[in-house]
């Protein structure tokens, strides 16, 4: 099984180059990959029909509790059968569809990389690498949605399509992560059982928020679903694939792998219910004002996934039984429908229903493949969706008061629903044929004939549901609700209300679509509340974000080096002077201070009078001399406190600037006053305030007694151990030597600086 | 400021500068003094000489450019740590001779390491003067 | 243990800078100087590592005076790892310098200055005396100082002006600490500084000193509101240097920053509130700002901020997990940003501009370049497994564990705007058709360089690329190793007792 789900990384890697080799016109041989993968889990068939389950595992991180752990039962395996299958349809209509195209190779190896992607997802047996695995599936989509890379269109929708499932996916991390640390545990099959810790810890309400966003997110339900009608610039095999059979299906999933975990809690039934209805409902009715094929499609497929929410909202026996059929059921009809939408647009140049008609008269066997899907769609008896709506109503029925409510969303969403589907897959084909069509004939049969499988399956399991109904379905309800399930599929229930619903439902679509005709008009009626919809919003939001953006980066970074350095110190005050005054007992401690000689005094206010000087003398020459005033106060300092070196030192290096300075002025432009009064007001408080906060530190500072130990050990061990009379110097050359050849290369870098800046100018003509 | 009188005495006083430098860096280990501080007065020293005779004079006694004493400079400080690896010591372990020599005293690596650091900051301090006075 | 050899990492960029320096006209030889001696001393680097995760903490004593009272080096995983990493980047920076950086630049010192560099990073990374840590920081400032205007580009001289009197700011401020910490407990051996600083019964003091350290390092690594200089000067330099600028410079700033938390101030909860405050609103500026930018490397400058971001609210969070997750975010970053350096600038050489509003047509013009660059720029975003990615798994449980809620929503909106963010920057750089760009006259661009340059261009964004991919799939052994560092962090008696011997 690791294998099945590896392989499509390593072809994905390695087919643009075997494509490359096999130069040829043919890519249909690429199929074989997928249809194997197909055959390998249809052979798992038997053994989970016999309620088995199966799993491999490898340890990849251990120290997170993470591996390649893959665990296969009744729900995994439809979806795999579904990735697989559809995949190997779409794969052979592909290289028809895209034929000649120069990014094929691409196109396929992003497909492989989504199929692996997805299959790890419902493979995946530990909630981490699902969560891996479900970013994959974002990023490859990214790059599918994006494939026609010069238009714009293409590009932003992949951008919106990357931002919402992303924004899913952390969330989906964070649920994730949080699940793993209120559990303990990181698989998937072992969660069930701790069920019950899990919803009574105070952060259960976290994750569902968490997985919730995230699935709505990936399952495109309102509010977050506008990416997927805009992702339909997608090529059409992607959007068969992607957005109608598997990857919006794996929000789905994730529910319904959940619900034994994290379900049977009114916490998690009440919000499904609610946003599954609204976006069944809101989907459903926009649906029907569409002109464009594809967007028709996408506004159904949310519809469809809204369903789907709310039956596993539902939670009972009934509603998962219902939702493992209706996966089934959705995922044949809408492929069929997209893959037929692929051709019409292939073949005629558009996708207006309004313009297209009578296409039976030229491309038979894909009328039959849509009118088929739509029949199935309708629910209309004998088909597979007859079984599958039957059961929604069931499901809803049995829910009591609240029950007829929500039996009224459903009826209205499959009238909605089969509108559209009748517009999809039948309007196109009846009636007269317009002459600018006249001239179009069949596609190659690796067009045609996916769609009319998928379709044709739809039929065969609504004739013979028994084909399914142990093998499939149950294994999929009894992953869902751990217990084994008692029901079998049946075509006919007898006469019963419920039968009464889906010939109402039935009744209203076919009479609304002969009221109904698509237009131009009507549809910009529909599209007057775009405002108003989640997506205007978000684009508002979006809007507003990035003038927030830039409003807070261009008022913290101006540009001024004054203001930055204004933001730093006082940022440094702020927090000084809080943590000084509320938590220092501020006092001085005047008796073990020695008193203060008059050279002491005399040298401290020169220092004062030189600093005033520097700073307001309008000449720099003035400036400077002050400066070295200043150093030399510090010489003086120094020697009056013994220490004769760094007197030295502090004389040569200060005679040494002087002359620097000096030597620079001369380049120097004319003295400039750049900063008003108020400008150096504030600039002057905010040094006193620094200045002053610093000397109340150093003062309390040493009030504290310290044990000079370190000191003292240099001053006795100068000439014992380093051999040197010079205590400062035996620090300097040995103690503390180190530093000190860190400091002559520090120099050294600087004379290298000074070297190259003044002697190194790069003409900007010069080339080199 | 190109006096006759400053020219000649800056003529004198550049060896006799450079003599009391070297001495500062040898006593350093004993009396205020070192390295550092004699390889500023040694700057100083070239400098004065620089101002009285002009830049071209002063770098025809040094005869090459002074920028090439840091690598040597640091390559003795280099060395002079380095050294002790050879005892199996830690990095700057002082190293000392047994008998003292006459006049310096008892020589160790430091003093080594002192001769580097002597020689980096000349050419540190020459290299930046001088090409600061070349781009007047 | 003891051993004379743990300052090699240094001592060896030291001799290769003064090698270098001897060599100043020769620019061939000084690149093969420079290249050879990088991947030496990656070698040396390995041994070093090797030795500490196998036998523990190594120390030397410089002078062989006893710490405290001498300057103590310390090799602990964490050191190691950093110098590991440092030389890691440095050799890919080495050789990508020979394809890009300007024979006029390498006549003037580029690759003695930049061996400086390095040392200076191992240095502050092995230090363990606080005071030979400023110094250490002096030489990278110095030395990053000249990278910077090296070539003296109007434009170069702007950002580094603000660059340097911003970094000087946090140096003056770093040795206030120094020198009050030092009035406060006599002693800057940090090991010995831990100890004593834990006795100290006027906590206020502490606890404002801890401020200074704060504050100073916190400019160093470009945290909210000390950030400034880093979106002022890293889209000046040439690509080579804003490579190990965007790398390595604020993540020693973050290493001291964690260091100095973990083992002299442990933090109280004024403290934790503070940073973790600070690396929320970092996240939040680095990611809005790099949201505006249409400068390549603008946008990748503000990204730093917002990882750096990621990486203090380890710190913030203070348990084991969410520092396991800040080092490896760190060892992540570390590659992955000094490869989007490289790779920004490859673009540039190729298309001669930075803008994304001009740049377009990658992908189907260097369609194998494009898969390259992916890497990078899909690590930096974590889209798993790559290896930006396993760090958020620890900082998520880190901060859901102590009820961070909120600095945990900020890690993921970060991470939102980076994912975001990237894709702009794919659907504009490589998806986009392209237009025509003039022809600048200063550029030499990507297919006029001789084939040896070009190959050493993409040659070391292979090799960095290559990396962040083991970090990412081999994620159970970077884990392990960043789990051990965690680990010593929060339990720093093992350091204390290698550094001052068992008696202490």
């Amino acid at each position: 099984m690791l294998l099945a789900v590896l392989s499509g990384f390593f072809v994905a890697l390695g087919l643009p180059l075997i494509i490359k080799v096999f130069k040829g016109p043919n890519t249909l041989w690429v199929s074989l990959f997928p249809l194997s993968l197909f055959i390998y889990f249809i052979s798992k068939l038997p053994a989970i029909k016999d309620g088995e389950t199966l799993s491999s595992s490898w340890a990849w991180v251990p120290s997170l509790g993470i591996g390649l752990d893959f665990y296969l039962d009744g729900l995994s395996l439809l979806f795999t059968l579904l990735i697989t299958g559809i995949g190997t349809l779409v794969f052979v209509y592909t290289s028809s569809y895209l034929k000649g195209h120069i990014y094929l190779d691409r196109f396929y190896a992003y497909l492989s990389l989504f199929m692996a992607s997805m299959l790890g997802l419902v493979l995946a047996d530990n909630i981490i690498t699902l969560f891996i695995f479900w970013e994959l599936t974002s990023i490859s989509s990214f790059f599918l949605i994006g494939f026609n890379n010069d238009n714009e269109a293409s590009r932003k929708s992949a951008l919106t399509a990357l931002s919402i499932t992303g924004l899913g996916g952390f969330f989906l991390l964070t649920g994730m992560v949080t699940l793993g640390y209120v559990a303990q545990e990181y698989q998937i099959s072992a969660l069930a059982t701790l069920s019950e810790e899990i919803q009574a810890n105070a952060l259960y309400p976290l994750i569902l928020v968490m997985v919730f966003v995230a699935a709505f997110t990936k399952s495109a339900q309102f509010p977050f679903h506008f990416w997927l009608p805009g992702a339909m610039k997608a090529p059409t095999p992607v959007s068969t694939y992607l957005h109608s059979a598997t990857m919006v299906k794996a929000g789905i999933y994730l529910l319904a792998r959940f619900t034994p975990i994290l379900g049977n809690h009114e916490w998690w039934n009440g919000p499904l219910i609610i946003v599954g209805s609204i976006t069944m409902v809101y989907a459903a009715i926009h649906a029907i004002f569409r002109l464009d094929l594809k967007a028709i499609l996408a506004y159904s497929t949310i519809s469809a996934l809204g369903i789907l929410v709310f039956l596993i909202g539902l939670g009972t026996d009934e509603a998962l039984l219902a939702a493992g059929v209706f996966i089934l059921v959705h995922a044949l009809y809408k492929a069929t429908l997209f893959l037929v939408t692929g051709i019409i647009d292939h073949e005629t140049g558009t996708r207006d229903v309004s313009k297209l008609s009578g296409l039976n008269k030229v491309m038979l066997p894909v009328g039959i493949a849509a009118i088929l899907a739509a029949i199935s769609n309708a629910g209309i008896p004998a088909s597979f969706g007859f079984i599958g709506k039957d059961l929604i109503y069931e499901a809803t029925l049995h829910l009591g008061n609240m029950g007829y409510v929500l039996t009224g969303l459903a009826v209205i969403t499959n009238v909605c629903l089969l509108f559209a589907g009748f517009l999809a897959g039948i309007k196109p084909f009846i009636g007269p044929l317009p002459p600018a069509f006249s001239k179009l004939h069949l596609p190659p049969a690796t067009m045609w004939v996916p769609p009319l499988i998928l379709a044709s399956l739809g039929m065969v399991f609504g004739l013979f549901p028994m084909v399914v109904d142990t093998a499939l379905i149950k294994p999929i309800v009894s992953s869902m609700t751990l217990g084994t399930p008692t029901f079998e599929l049946k075509i006919w229930h007898g006469f019963n209300i419920v039968l009464l619903l889906s010939l109402l439902t039935i009744g209203s679509g076919i009479a609304l679509y002969f009221i109904l005709k698509p237009s131009e008009v009507l549809f910009a009626k529909a599209t007057r509340f775009e405002k108003l919809s989640p997506e205007s919003a978000v684009n508002q939001f979006a809007k507003g974000f990035v003038s927030f953006s830039s409003k807070w980066t261009n008022f913290f970074q101006n540009g001024y080096l004054r203001y930055y350095l204004i933001t730093i110190l006082s940022f440094l005050s702020l927090l000084l002077g809080y943590r000084l005054f509320y938590g220092v007992e501020i006092y001085v401690d005047t008796s073990t201070l020695s008193d203060i000689t008059l050279y002491e005094a005399v040298i401290v206010l020169i220092m004062a009078a030189a600093i005033f000087f520097t700073v307001f003398s309008k000449s720099r020459l003035t400036a400077v001399a002050s400066m070295g005033v200043v150093g030399y106060c510090f010489c003086l300092i120094f020697l009056f406190y013994s220490a004769p070196d760094l007197a030295m030192t502090q004389f040569s290096i200060d005679t040494l600037t002087v002359i620097l300075f000096v030597l620079v002025l001369y380049n120097l432009p004319k003295y400039l006053t750049l900063s008003d009064t108020r400008d150096r007001i504030r600039d002057g408080l905010l040094s006193l305030i620094f200045g002053a906060l610093i000397s109340i530190l150093t003062l309390e500072v040493m009030n504290e007694t310290v044990t000079k130990d370190i000191t003292s050990y240099y001053a006795e061990n100068a000439y014992i151990l380093g051999k040197g009379k010079n205590v400062v110097n035996v620090i300097l050359v040995d103690f503390r030597g180190f530093d000190t050849m860190v400091e002559i290369t520090v120099l050294a870098i600087a004379a290298l600086g000074v070297f190259s800046l003044l002697k190194l100018r790069l003409k900007s003509i010069e080339k080199e | 400021m190109k006096t006759l009188i400053f020219k000649t005495a800056s003529n004198y006083l550049l060896p006799l500068l450079l003599l009391f430098a070297v001495f500062i860096l040898l006593r350093g280990h004993y009396l205020p003094g070192g390295g550092f501080v004699g390889g500023l007065i040694a700057s100083i020293a070239f400098v004065i000489h620089s101002f009285a005779n002009g830049l071209e004079t002063t770098r025809k006694i040094i005869k090459f450019h002074p920028g090439f004493l840091m690598p040597v400079g640091l390559t003795i400080a280099l060395v002079a740590g380095a050294a002790p690896w050879l005892f199996g010591m830690p990095f700057m372990t002082g190293l000392w001779m047994d008998e003292p020599i006459p006049v310096i005293g008892l020589v160790g690596s430091a003093l080594f390491f002192d001769t580097g650091v002597f020689l980096v900051v000349i050419g540190v301090t020459l290299t930046i003067i001088f090409t600061i006075s070349e781009g007047l | 243990m003891s051993s004379p050899f743990v300052v090699l990492p240094i001592i060896f960029q030291l001799f290769l800078a003064v090698l270098l320096m001897f060599c100043w006209t020769q620019k061939n030889l000084q690149k093969l100087i420079s290249v050879v001696g990088s991947l030496v001393a990656v070698i040396i680097s390995v041994v070093l590592f090797a030795a500490v995760w196998k036998e523990g903490i190594y120390t030397t004593q410089a002078g062989n005076w006893v710490a405290p009272f001498g300057i103590t080096f310390v090799a602990d995983t964490f050191s190691t790892l950093m110098v590991l990493l440092t030389t890691l980047a440095g050799l890919a920076v080495s050789v990508f310098s020979v394809g890009s950086v300007r024979n006029a630049r390498i006549k003037f010192g580029y690759f003695p200055i930049y061996h400086f560099l390095l040392m200076g990073l191992n240095g502050a990374f092995l230090a363990g005396d606080i005071f030979n840590l400023y110094v250490w920081f002096e030489i990278i400032i110095i030395s990053s100082f000249v990278l910077i205007t090296i070539g003296g580009e109007k434009a170069q001289l702007e950002g580094a002006v603000k660059y340097v009197t911003m970094n000087l700011l946090a140096s003056v401020v770093f040795l206030t600490a120094i020198a009050i910490l030092y009035g406060l407990t006599g002693s800057l051996n940090m090991a010995d500084l831990s100890l004593k600083v834990a006795e100290i019964e006027n906590r206020g003091l502490v606890n404002v000193t801890a401020i200074l350290f704060l504050v100073g390092f916190g400019i160093k690594s470009a945290v909210f509101p000390l950030y400034f200089w880093l979106p002022a000067s890293y889209h000046t330099p040439p690509p080579a240097i804003s490579a190990i600028f965007g790398g390595l410079l604020t993540k020693v700033g973050v290493y001291a920053l964690i260091r100095v938390f973990t083992l002299i101030f442990i933090p109280d909860e004024f403290m934790i509130n503070l940073i973790s405050g600070m690396a929320a609103i970092t996240i939040l500026s680095g990611g809005i700002g790099a949201l505006i930018q249409n400068n390549l490397r603008k946008i990748f400058s503000y990204l730093i901020i917002c990882h750096i971001g990621f990486m203090i609210a380890g710190l913030g969070i203070y348990t084991e997990t969410a520092l396991i997750g800040s080092v490896f975010y760190l060892t992540h970053d570390i590659i992955v940003k000094t490869t989007l350096f490289m790779v920004a600038g490859l673009i540039f050489k190729i298309k001669g501009t930075y803008s994304l509003r001009l740049l377009g047509g990658f992908y189907k013009e260097y369609p194998k370049l494009s898969l390259l660059m992916s890497i990078s720029l899909f690590s930096l975003v974590g889209i798993p497994p790559l290896s930006g990615f396993w760090a958020k798994l620890f900082l998520i449980e880190g901060g859901l564990s102590v009820g961070n809620y909120w600095l945990v929503g900020f890690i993921l909106l970060g991470s939102f705007l980076t994912l975001f963010i990237i894709a702009k920057v794919w659907a504009g750089v490589f998806w986009k058709d392209s237009i025509h760009i003039p022809v600048k006259m200063q550029v030499k661009y990507f297919h006029e360089l001789k084939p040896l340059k070009r190959q050493a261009m993409v040659g070391s964004i292979i090799f960095l690329s290559v990396l962040s991919l083991s970090i990412g799939f081999g994620a159970e052994y970077v884990i392990q190793v960043a789990s051990k560092v965690a680990e010593s962090l929060m339990n720093p008696q093992d350091y204390i007792h290698a550094v001052l011997g068992q008696t202490n």
